[in-house]
């Protein structure tokens, strides 16, 4: 936390409730990993524009707001982001006064494109006055400054020095204008770093050890015995009583202390229990005795939770949401954190003090010892206006005068190093955008031959994973028709399934379900024996993994079962999937998995002990039916069989598994979900219903719900043996489409990992997958959305045999069918906040890792079933790791509305969340009339038209031989497969 | 079978992980850009085919029945000192180089994929050849001069790794912890060895009448207790017995499987290792025997107390591991010693395993708790329940501590030191001012 000075702003609350309510914004927002859900890494900050928000967020945490400027460099290099990407951007910037002459012959705007193109790393501290004794700085001009420029400041020197030799005259010359920027660069304060308003900050500039050392050991410790949910043998005693108590009692206890800062510990705990005191009492007197002024409490609270962020933030966790504690919901209290914490520190703060300024010492003592902040000239912008006037093309004689040098300082600090990432980021996203809006315009400018007519229709999650799925299989089987809707389908609901402990929701987090499901077994004798079994495997595991930790019986266990070990770890390391595959049949030999039934239908007014209804009534089931297919504007022509794909993740080596869940379902897998939808479209009382509401599902037609295993492409079919046999050889046709769909997917996500081989056979493509979610030593399972980009919301036709990278999610929405928005409405309601939420972090996660992800998973260690810490002790990290985001683009969601542009306003006005979203420009908004084929970009203040910027779109046969042999990103081309012509299918299967 | 052959296979075992080590280290010296493929064929071929050669020594020198010496003669004499490099292939130590060298090979392989793309790949991989080569030098080593050097190239790679991530300062300060502890119990290993020289005029081992494999001997019962003890030192460090081991949770720092093949599996029982080779002083000397097993005891006891409060995975683990190793001590206090060797190799392949698939706690944790369907159960008999109920919290917070052993190495022993050196700092920075007349500046803690 630096530069907290001056920041307190007079509405800053300053009693402990009103602080708290303030201060807890800021902390993680991040639930137990189980239930890991994509959010936007700075929410509390989505009240500001974005480049806002970044800007002060990144102030507040230390953290940074973009990419790196020698990133952006790279990108320039590379061609991802074009000379013309940067004029667009500075010509948008400075539209008003980007001609204003900033000196003799420079324009504004020429400067700073200039600026743009030349991105030198500007030395700071010991290494810039290196640059200045040690590297012949005066000798010649800078290297970047083009032949032209060189001859201008050679001539310019010739004349400053005519009695010079020439060899001399460039050297003076440079060095007198040096001497003259640098002594008229403006002061700043040095370092600027470390001048924080805790205590421990000033005891570390004080030239104390850092107390935090002291404390945040011990705290960590804590905090983890407190919130554990099943890790440790022996939990923390009274922790049923809250944080704050429990610690009293433990640590008031009259034991030796050998810590000699925690000397005055137990008495000070002691002294809280016998008062009686409650957890903002405590909090006001330990502020008070850091000697804390009320004006500067907020600022304090919050750099002090904020140095053990994720910890506090999980305690927050705890107290809002109990219903997501993976096991065990505890009395968790922020208050009681920070009660513990800042009691913790004063006691260390008072033992510095009182071992730096002696044992009488006061506050003010400490204060006085701190050392001021040094003023001195700012070199590195004299150093960067120095190397400007080398390279831009400014008249030098106008720096003779000191009015002209002071307005060169100026235009150069205007134009400082955040100014230039937030330009260049915005080229970066402009070449991206440019290509899939002009991807987009020119597919449905010249509109393909329309596909044949379909024999199934295939229902997917909105889900980016699913994009290829879905341009797979229209590309293997050109009779068929996709649509997308999130995840859950509707079924927003309690899920619990065959011996499943607790039920968990599947539906968006922001939905709280009402329903109660669970499934039982047809034959109950079948059930009992199964779950019997399980029970005894589980049972046995429970006792030799626990045996394992215990002295007697450990050594019993790896004494007689060690050895045996040997196999599982030869295994394991070299042959995973033959590994996964042993372990699998010896589980499965004698047992299998009993068929089962939903409990869906609610027959009277059933509910569970929680007062939710088991299962849905008939005219709730019809809702949801009907919700899901006008969406999509599935409503005439029906197939015979229609597949609903629920989807998700497995794998090992991964406590971030949740996080490649689907979102939809809250970071649940949504097989269950595409089941009773299924179940809820097949039940005949809801098609009789669904017929008089206008919607006639043909009694031809069967829904079949099926599950996508989006990490090793496997497929799941549920409840097969309800169908009727008329249907069974289509529904076989339509297996073995998906089934070739998923194969070719593996195939293409192949080509993102590295570590895959580099194969035209897809099957082998599949076999490497499938390798990948079982193997213990695979730190990258698959790409989850690492790739997302885009939004597109619209009807399938416009996009469908455009190649998008599977970077889009894809919401069906048919406009023609919703004149005033309403199902608009609902359907950006979901998917905006949702797909800004999951882009966001990885945004944040990748410009960021150290602050707004949790870095390498490499070190990571799991804690408590909540969490994880980088190796021993460390704050709990949040957000994403490296190897999740590592081929990420981090730019904000392109989202593509095919809507009137007075429809989405009409949207935007009923919707808070959404309006937010778009106005403050978290998400880059598009709408694509539908009438008129314009699309609008959305700017600040409204709504702008897009003129196509490139008319060239590739035509390819299939997929395949766009992506064949790339590892990286890709643009658009147009599939000829996805309609029957080109090759069938590119990869050899 | 001719010896020339088992002498072959046992110079190879330890030569050719030194020299691919040397060769990984010169091309990085040379700034070589190995790729990821080239370096792991490195350490994956070498270690199988060391694997091959000592279990080839092993299985044909088990029907020779003779111990397998391999001299590469005298490398240096200083007056009555010279060293002589040999090795000893017997009952105990090719087994151990068998074991090493495979569980070296498979975490190569494990790391292949767990590393992939990792800034650090080649250096970890140097490091764990440079491991396994110490290793094996340790093991086959013929006396305890030769086996210093494998110890200390172990030692190094071992706080290397423990500071693999360097950029945050965490694991640099855990991997100099590490570092310091066993740099403090190396004076164990070389005053033994000088110890050794000076009572008996040799450190080499030899093997006695009816003992199974060769060993540390001396003759007089005070000698043996003076080098019996300084082993004992020398072992603790390295393998974290009380109350030295605090460093062993801190050392999980580094990537999980250089943490599973050291903390689970081989650095850890080396100490038991140098123990067993020492056999003989704990034959000859009841009370010493009854020491090792008193310190095996004793950490024992602390990590099943400690390891049942930890809350998170590697802690866990960490203490499991501690709390074995002290049995294994124990076992071999008792003269329990092929079980000793047994219980070792048992636990090492049971504990690197589940370090390995500690980042899987989640999913595992999950399944299990599905398959019992309930709550995963708390054992009912417990360690705490012998105690009364009002001692518990006390007991609790003992072990939450880890038994103030750190706090009080920290403030009570090195601190004294640190506080000793400051006061002499500010006595050094009056008399410097007094000199000059000018106040000196503060010297930086």
């Amino acid at each position: 936390m630096s530069g907290q000075h001056g920041h307190d702003h007079g509405e800053e609350p300053t009693d402990v409730a009103g602080i708290l309510a303030h201060v807890s914004h800021y902390v993680p927002e991040q639930a137990p990993l189980h239930t890991f859900v994509h959010h936007n890494t700075l929410h509390a900050f989505e009240h500001l524009p974005f480049d806002r928000a970044v800007v002060e967020a990144a102030k507040l945490f230390g953290a940074e707001p973009y990419q790196s400027e020698a990133a952006f460099a790279a990108h320039l290099r590379s061609g991802r982001i074009l000379s013309v990407d940067c004029d667009a951007v500075l010509a948008d910037e400075l539209d008003r006064d980007g001609s204003v002459q900033c000196l003799a012959r420079q324009r504004r705007f020429d400067f700073r494109r200039t600026r743009l193109r030349h991105l030198f790393e500007v030395p700071r501290g010991p290494a810039l006055q290196w640059q200045l004794h040690e590297t012949g700085l005066f000798d010649r001009c800078h290297s970047s400054a083009d032949a032209a420029r060189l001859r201008l400041v050679a001539a310019w020197a010739d004349r400053r020095g005519p009695g010079l030799p020439p060899a001399l005259r460039l050297p003076n010359a440079l060095r007198a204008l040096w001497d003259r920027l640098a002594a008229a660069a403006p002061m700043v304060a040095r370092p600027a770093a470390l001048r924080g308003i805790r205590r421990r900050d000033q005891l570390v500039l004080a030239g104390s050890d850092d107390v935090d050392q002291s404390v945040h050991p011990l705290l960590i410790r804590l905090c983890a015995a407190f919130l554990d949910q099943g890790v440790a043998l022996w939990h923390m005693p009274d922790r049923e009583r809250g944080f704050l108590a429990a610690v009293r009692a433990l640590y008031g206890l009259r034991a030796p202390a050998p810590d000699l800062w925690a000397a005055s510990l137990a008495a000070e705990f002691r002294r809280q229990q016998e008062a009686g005191e409650d957890a903002e009492a405590t909090i006001l007197r330990a502020l008070d005795d850091l000697g804390v002024a009320p004006d500067r409490r907020c600022a304090f609270v919050r750099d002090t939770l904020m140095s053990l962020g994720g910890w506090a933030g999980m305690m927050r966790q705890f107290e809002t949401r109990p219903d997501r504690a993976p096991v065990q919901p505890l009395p968790a209290r922020l208050a009681d954190h920070l009660a513990v914490q800042l009691t913790l520190d004063a006691a260390a703060a008072r033992q510095a003090l009182r071992d730096r300024c002696g044992p009488q010492a006061t506050w003010a003592d400490l204060e006085s010892a701190v050392p001021a902040a040094a003023e001195e000239r700012d070199l590195e912008l004299a150093f960067e206006a120095f190397v400007m006037a080398q390279v831009a093309d400014v008249d030098l004689e106008a720096l003779d005068d000191p009015a002209g040098l002071a307005a060169w300082l100026d235009e150069v600090r205007a134009f400082g190093e955040l100014e230039r990432r937030r330009c260049l980021h915005l080229a970066y996203e402009r070449r991206l955008r440019l290509i899939v809006l002009d991807g987009l315009a020119n597919h449905a400018a010249a509109p393909p031959p329309p596909p044949p007519a379909p024999t199934f229709q295939a229902v997917f999650c909105i889900d980016d994973r699913e994009c290829s799925t879905r341009r797979h299989l229209e590309e293997s089987h050109v009779a068929v028709q996709t649509f997308g809707f999130a995840g859950f389908f509707g079924v927003a609901m309690a899920w619990q399934g065959l011996g499943e402990v607790r039920p968990r929701p599947l539906c968006p987090v922001v939905v709280t379900p009402k329903h109660y499901v669970t499934e039982r077994a047809l034959r109950a004798d079948e059930e009992q024996r199964w779950l019997e079994m399980r029970r005894r495997r589980g049972l046995r595991s429970a006792v030799v993994g626990r045996a394992s930790r215990e002295a007697a019986a450990g050594s019993l266990v790896a004494a007689v079962t060690g050895l045996a070990a040997a196999v599982p770890m030869v295994l394991r390391c070299l042959f995973p999937r033959l590994a996964e595959r042993l372990s699998r049949g010896l589980k499965e030999r004698n047992q299998r998995e009993p068929v089962t039934r939903l409990v869906l239908e609610r027959v009277g007014d059933e509910r569970t002990a929680d007062g939710l209804g088991v299962g849905y009534s008939v005219a709730e089931m019809a809702d949801v039916v009907e919700n899901c297919l006008r969406t999509i504007g599935l409503v005439t022509g029906l197939c015979e069989i229609v597949l609903v794909v629920g989807h998700g993740s497995s794998s090992l080596n991964n406590p971030h598994g949740s996080a490649y869940d689907c979102g939809a379902t809250g970071g649940g897998r949504g097989g269950p979900n595409a089941r009773a939808f299924a179940a809820m479209a097949n039940h005949p009382k809801v098609r009789e219903l669904l017929a008089g509401r206008g919607i006639r599902i043909p009694d031809t037609t069967w829904f079949v719900g099926s599950y996508h295993n989006t990490c090793d492409d496997s497929m799941t079919w549920y409840d097969e043996d309800l169908m009727p046999d008329a249907r069974a050889a289509a529904l076989e046709a339509a297996k073995r489409a998906m089934a070739d769909a998923c194969t070719l997917e593996a195939h293409e996500r192949c080509r993102r990992f590295v570590s895959a081989p580099r194969t035209d056979d897809a099957v082998r493509a599949l076999r490497h997958v499938q390798a990948r979610a079982v193997d213990l030593g695979q730190p990258r399972p698959e790409c989850g959305h690492a790739t997302n980009a885009y939004a597109i919301v619209g009807r399938r036709e416009r996009t469908r045999g455009l190649f998008l990278d599977r970077r889009a999610f894809l919401v069906s929405y048919d406009p023609a069918a919703d004149p005033d928005g309403a199902i608009l409405g609902k359907v950006l309601g979901a998917v905006v906040p949702v797909g800004a939420g999951i882009n966001l972090e990885y945004y944040f996660s990748y410009v960021d890792p150290k602050n707004y992800g949790c870095g390498t998973k490499l070190p990571h260690n799991i804690t408590g079933l909540i969490g994880v810490m980088d190796g021993h002790a460390s704050d709990l990290r949040t957000g994403l790791p490296w190897q999740m985001v590592e081929i990420h683009e981090p730019v904000r969601l392109l989202a593509v509305i095919e809507a009137e542009p007075e429809t989405v306003a009409k949207v935007m006005a009923r919707d808070a969340t959404v309006a937010q979203l778009v106005q403050n420009q978290w998400i880059q908004a598009v709408v694509w009339s539908p009438s008129t084929g314009v699309m609008h970009e959305f700017v600040l203040g409204g709504f702008r038209p897009y003129r196509v910027d490139s008319c060239v779109l590739r035509t390819v046969g299939a997929s395949p031989e766009f992506y064949g042999g790339q590892i990286d990103s890709l643009g658009c081309a147009r599939t000829a497969a996805s309609f029957g012509g080109g090759r069938r299918t590119g990869g050899r299967r | 079978m001719n010896v020339v052959f088992l002498q072959a296979f046992v110079a190879t075992a330890v030569l050719l992980p030194l020299a691919a080590a040397g060769v990984l280290a010169l091309a990085g010296w040379f700034g070589a850009r190995l790729g990821e493929r080239a370096i792991s064929a490195v350490v994956g071929v070498t270690y199988a085919t060391t694997t091959f050669v000592a279990a080839a020594a092993a299985v044909l020198g088990f029907f020779d029945g003779r111990p397998i010496v391999v001299d590469f003669g005298e490398w240096f004499a200083v007056g009555h000192y010279a060293f002589r490099w040999t090795l000893l292939g017997d009952a105990l130590s090719l087994p151990f180089s068998v074991f090493a060298a495979a569980l070296v090979g498979l975490i190569g392989a494990f790391s292949q994929r767990y590393l992939h793309r990792e800034a650090g790949f080649f250096r970890f991989h140097l490091m764990l050849a440079l491991f396994g080569a110490g290793v094996q030098v340790v093991v086959l080593a013929g006396g305890v001069d030769q086996l210093f050097f494998g110890w200390e190239v172990v030692g190094l790679t071992s706080a290397l790794l423990i500071a693999f991530f360097h950029e945050r300062p965490k694991p640099v300060e855990h991997g100099l912890r590490a570092f310091v502890t066993y740099r403090l119990c190396d004076i164990g290993l070389i005053g033994a060895a000088v110890w050794l020289h000076h009572a008996v005029g040799t450190a080499a081992f030899v093997r006695l009448d009816g003992a199974p494999w060769a060993g540390v001997h001396v003759p007089d019962a005070g000698s043996a207790w003076i080098a019996g003890l300084l082993l004992l030192w020398a072992s603790m460090g390295k393998s974290a017995q009380a109350p030295l081991g605090g460093w062993l949770p801190r050392a999980f720092e580094g990537p999980t499987p250089s943490s599973a093949i050291f903390y689970g599996a081989i650095s850890i029982h080396l100490g038991p290792y140098l123990l067993l080779r020492s056999a003989p002083l704990l034959d000859a000397n009841p009370g010493f025997a009854a020491l090792v097993a008193v310190v095996g005891g004793v950490t024992a006891l602390h990590g099943a107390f400690v390891g049942r409060v930890q809350t998170d995975i590697k802690c866990v683990l960490a203490y499991a591991s501690m709390t074995q190793v002290g049995l294994i001590l124990v076992g071999i206090g008792c003269g329990l010693r092929h079980l000793a060797v047994l219980h070792i190799v048992g636990h090492a392949l049971l504990r690197s395993l589940e370090i390995l698939r500690s980042p899987s706690l989640l999913q595992d944790y999950r399944h299990l708790e599905q398959a019992i369907g309930r709550q995963v159960p708390r054992p009912k008999l417990a360690l705490e329940r012998f105690f009364p109920a009002s001692l518990r919290p006390w007991l609790y917070r003992h072990a939450l501590e880890r038994g103030y052993f750190d706090a009080i190495l920290r403030d009570h022993v090195v601190g004294r030191f640190l506080r000793g050196f400051r006061a002499l700092d500010r006595l050094d920075r009056k008399f410097t001012s007094w000199l000059g007349g000018a106040p000196a500046t503060e010297t930086r803690r």
